[in-house]
């Protein structure tokens, strides 16, 4: 049959029409979009029952409250716990990742050993511990132990067995906390400092990252939220004294820029104004404070600080002005604080009558050690790590035969990280107890894998930063890893074979004597309750102005620029490094690639005739980063900010060769007076690259 | 074009001024809805992102700067501009709640949704999905995980719409008057600071109710009667200005 040109028309429209009446082609449509999408290498979902379980986490350096999903056994997501003291609702950046950081690609799941040519390889727990107890044995007398981890009671069978080793060199890594310490003790106290953040009625935070990563900031952030009712007036005021805009200015309902390293100065600028409108103390030293703040007129605090002689007025007298007003000082970057600046600060919540009175500083309770030759709190806050590393580089004291690490990263934590992990290089052994393959890890001769917070039984014992005394545990949420060992447990057999008596074999057993020291309630402790004790310890401090004025002579940095490290936590910490989900929470100009950008207000940037994007130098006698420039007008001038957490050398893909480590160009002095060493003050110098 | 009307409208309110740009509710939607992990995350355009927080400035100098953090999730749009040019129904405006659907296995990746959405609140899967070895034992089993080529976005998380009126049916509640809490999305549950509010706008025991009225309540881009059910509070006269395209002169309102 012949086709006509007529038909072949008719025969085209039929089928057009066919088609888009028919059903057919959308179907298969739909089914192929179906099918190309199911790919044996897309993972599936898989179900089951729902649980949820009340524990803190051991990660999060604000000891966050928290509550696991667990789908089946398998922990899906950490959420926020209503009931939990130090949650209240809210969860952190770091810690809503920890359930995916269970299986990081960083995690360390058998013992590693350092083999001749340098390289790691697998070993069983038999031969580890063999070559620990003979490595320990022989480094008997001669052992240092460094704890990562600031709030639990490991550091006391650690401690503990560094004394029984014969040796006192037991440290815990560098934070706020021991400031905070030795200046309550230079103060004639006893305890550890609380900030009634929740029941004050007017919060200034000097350098303290309140809202972000100082103290309990998950708690503070509780706090700050019920102070900011939506669209209203705040109830609460929240001020902000630090270098750079960051995330607490951003939240503060005033910010005032101050140079870095200035808090003490502009702490007793409003000493002064308080004295001079008739603030007064029974403290014995008081006096000799008042002839020190009166050194530190608004003019003088303005010419040190860089903020306005206005701004501190009108700032004293809201203070006065507020019934229940908190100050709290610390670091931006929370660490190298000098323990002048918490006096200062200190001091002028004396002068607010703000001791032990609701919306105060509280001073809180402290237990004794439950574990017999443990070093009391007091005595681990007198421990300088930082110190004890200088002093054996500058050959004053003998590197020791042995030094073991738990849960703790001086080789990318410390400030000048490269010269410590030269000092560390000094040590014969090195070993570890980590959960991920660090910097410190890669310096071990022996790497010893532990199970992370969500797989052990743990305990967080009164976080410095919290407003009461507290005690809760971390319950093991998730199965452990076939060849992860718990650190305490393992200690306290190492203990028995060395034959060193610590008064326990069980990790358990430490816990349920420290519960009871504190005054807790094992059962309830077990079932996720969290024990809050209401007492404080009863004191008259003095000003510690003697510490205040010599700390006040520490000399200023050197270079033109001032350095302002800014943490956040959703970048991780030392221990954890960047979490894989957390990549995305980088910023556009914090990160691009590998290539690190440092933040420079307008005038700055014109100061030194670069523009956004430009490759710069910054550098000091400690180190140089190589770094491109963001101009942003937050930041105090003649200061540049950088970004706490990159520069990785070790971890995984997620961290490993992003950016550059600003801990690198922290210069390590020693404060006048308290001797404590130092670093929140540092000077750089700035090149175009 | 008069939008449809619902007798549950689920709105997220956020509160730009108590929002510190932390990041928790960032991290929260990734978890919660099983977006993969990406190695170098500085390339913005590429990554996918149900949510995120994106940084203002006032654009002064020092020291008269000031800075706000305004997080974006899709804004379920009362006439969403990306339904409408869908040419397969992959993403629709048609269920009680207002919240507009993402069909990912009916979707073509043609990205039309994308050019039409004015939030950027739409990503598409460049690449499949990667979890490190072990790391896809924490996805949930709520949402499902997508593959390369579709296109994806924040759906208020609907999976948390469905477990609610189911546990109210349970419970012998009617499943379209939930109350108020019985129904958040991931985001508004981490905020540490109570930044995010989620509820029902049209009922009057819920807290967004009020807020949405707030005379300091303004939505993104408001003048393209897009009618986007997120609205962003500002006491800052310079925040609620940058939520739309003002002339220099002109009022904007609160």
């Amino acid at each position: 049959m012949a086709v006509d040109r007529r038909g072949f028309l008719k025969f085209v429209t039929g089928v057009s029409a066919g088609i888009m009446v028919t059903p057919v082609p959308w179907v298969l449509l739909d089914d192929l979009s179906i099918w190309t999408q199911n790919w044996p290498w897309i993972p599936s979902n898989v179900d089951g029952p729902n649980t949820f379980v009340s524990t803190v986490s051991k990660l999060c350096p604000s000891c966050v409250g928290m509550k696991v999903r667990l789908v089946g056994d398998r922990p899906v997501r950490i959420l926020p716990d209503d009931n939990h003291p130090l949650s209240k609702g809210g969860i952190s950046a770091l810690a809503v990742a920890e359930a995916q950081m269970l299986h990081s690609p960083a995690r360390v799941r058998r013992p590693l050993k350092r083999s001749g040519d340098g390289a790691y390889v697998a070993i069983s727990w038999e031969e580890a511990d063999a070559l620990l107890a003979e490595k320990l044995g022989s480094a008997k007398g001669s052992l240092a132990c460094v704890s990562g981890d600031e709030t639990g009671t490991i550091n006391e069978v650690l401690s503990a067995f560094t004394a029984r080793a014969g040796s006192q060199n037991f440290y815990l890594m560098p934070s706020e906390i021991q400031p905070a310490a030795k200046a309550l003790a230079a103060m004639g106290g006893e305890g550890q400092f609380g900030y009634d953040i929740e029941n004050s009625d007017y919060v200034l935070a000097i350098g303290a990252n309140i809202l972000e990563s100082w103290g309990t900031a998950i708690r503070n952030r509780a706090a700050f939220k019920d102070a900011h009712p939506h669209g209203q007036e705040p109830t609460v005021p929240y001020v902000y004294v630090g270098a750079v805009q960051g995330n607490t200015a951003a939240g503060a309902d005033k910010w005032i820029a101050i140079k870095p390293g200035t808090e003490g100065a502009f702490a007793l600028g409003l000493a002064h104004l308080l004295i001079k409108s008739g603030a007064s103390s029974y403290a014995s030293d008081f006096s000799a404070f008042a002839s020190l703040a009166a050194g530190y007129t608004p003019e003088k605090v303005a010419e040190l600080t860089g903020a306005s002689a206005d701004g501190i007025k009108a700032l004293a007298a809201e203070l006065q002005k507020a019934r229940r007003p908190l100050v709290i000082t610390g670091s931006e970057f929370g660490q190298g604080t000098p323990v002048g600046t918490v006096a200062a600060g200190m001091a002028v919540n004396l002068l607010l009558g703000g001791l032990n009175r609701p919306g105060g500083v509280k001073l809180l309770p402290v237990a004794a050690p439950v574990v017999d030759s443990a070093l009391s709190r007091a005595q681990m806050m007198e421990k300088d790590f930082v110190a004890y590393l200088s002093r054996i580089n500058a050959g004053k004291e003998k590197a020791p035969e042995a030094m073991l690490f738990y849960e703790a990263n001086p080789a990318y934590g410390l400030p000048q990280a490269d010269k410590m992990a030269e000092v560390l290089a000094q040590v014969p052994f090195k070993a570890t107890f980590t959960t991920f393959l660090d910097e410190t890890a890669m310096l071990c001769d022996l790497v010893l894998p532990v199970p992370m917070g969500l797989e052990r039984l743990d305990d967080v014992a009164t976080p410095y930063g919290s407003g009461s005394a507290l005690y809760c545990l971390a319950r093991p949420v998730a199965p452990m890893p076939a060849n992860v060992r718990p650190a305490a447990d393992y200690i306290l057999g190492l203990a028995g074979k060395l034959g060193y008596s610590l008064g326990f074999g069980k990790w358990e057993d430490v816990l349920k004597a420290k519960a009871q020291a504190m005054g807790a309630n094992w059962k309830s402790l077990m079932a996720g309750d969290v024990f809050v004790s209401t007492e404080t310890v009863g004191a008259s401090l003095s000003f510690g102005a003697d510490l205040i004025a010599k700390s006040l002579t520490a000399k200023t940095a050197e270079g033109d620029f001032a350095l302002a490290p800014v943490h956040k936590l959703n970048m991780g910490t030392a221990k954890t490094a960047i979490p894989p989900y957390n990549n995305k929470t980088i910023r556009r100009w914090e990160l691009q690639g590998s290539e690190i950008y440092v933040a420079m207000n307008g005038a700055t940037a014109r100061k030194l005739n670069v523009s956004k994007h430009d490759k710069v130098v910054v550098s000091n006698k400690s180190g140089s980063i190589v770094a491109r420039v963001n101009v942003f007008e937050g930041i105090m001038s003649d200061t540049v900010a950088v970004l706490m957490g990159l520069g990785h050398t070790a971890f995984d893909q997620f961290s490993k060769g992003k950016g550059e480590n600003v801990m690198q160009l922290l210069t390590v002095g020693f404060e006048p007076g308290s001797g404590q060493s130092v670093w929140a003050m540092a000077g750089v110098n700035i090149s175009k690259a | 074009m008069e939008a449809k009307e619902f007798k549950v409208r689920w709105v997220m309110a956020i509160d730009i001024d108590k929002c510190t740009g932390c990041g928790a509710c960032m991290v929260a939607c990734q978890a919660e809805n099983n977006l993969a992990p990406v190695e170098d995350a500085s390339f913005k355009l590429r990554v996918m992102n149900w949510l995120v927080v994106y940084e203002l400035s006032n654009k002064q100098p020092f020291p008269d700067h000031d800075i706000a953090y305004l997080p974006r999730p899709c804004m379920q749009c009362g006439n969403p501009p990306c339904v409408s040019v869908c040419p397969v129904i992959a993403t629709d405006k048609n269920e009680e709640g207002g919240i507009v659907s993402q069909v990912t296995p009916r979707c073509i990746g043609c990205r039309y949704c994308m050019a039409a959405c004015p939030y950027h609140a739409r990503y598409f899967n460049w690449f499949d999905p990667s979890w490190p070895e072990g790391m896809e034992k924490v996805l949930t089993p709520d949402v499902s995980v997508r593959p390369r080529g579709v296109v994806e976005k924040c759906t208020f998380c609907h999976h948390r719409f469905m477990q609610a009126k189911d546990k109210a049916i349970v419970e012998g509640r009617d499943p379209e008057a939930l109350n108020d809490g019985d129904y958040v999305t991931s985001c508004a549950e981490a905020c540490p600071n109570g930044a995010i509010v989620f509820g029902d706008v049209n009922n009057p025991d819920h807290a967004v109710y009020e807020l949405a009225r707030s005379q300091y309540a303004c939505r993104l881009l408001e003048r393209l009667h897009a009618d986007p059910q997120v609205y962003y509070i500002s006491r800052r006269e310079w925040v609620r200005r940058q939520l739309d395209n003002y002339l220099e002169n002109e009022q904007v309102k609160g």
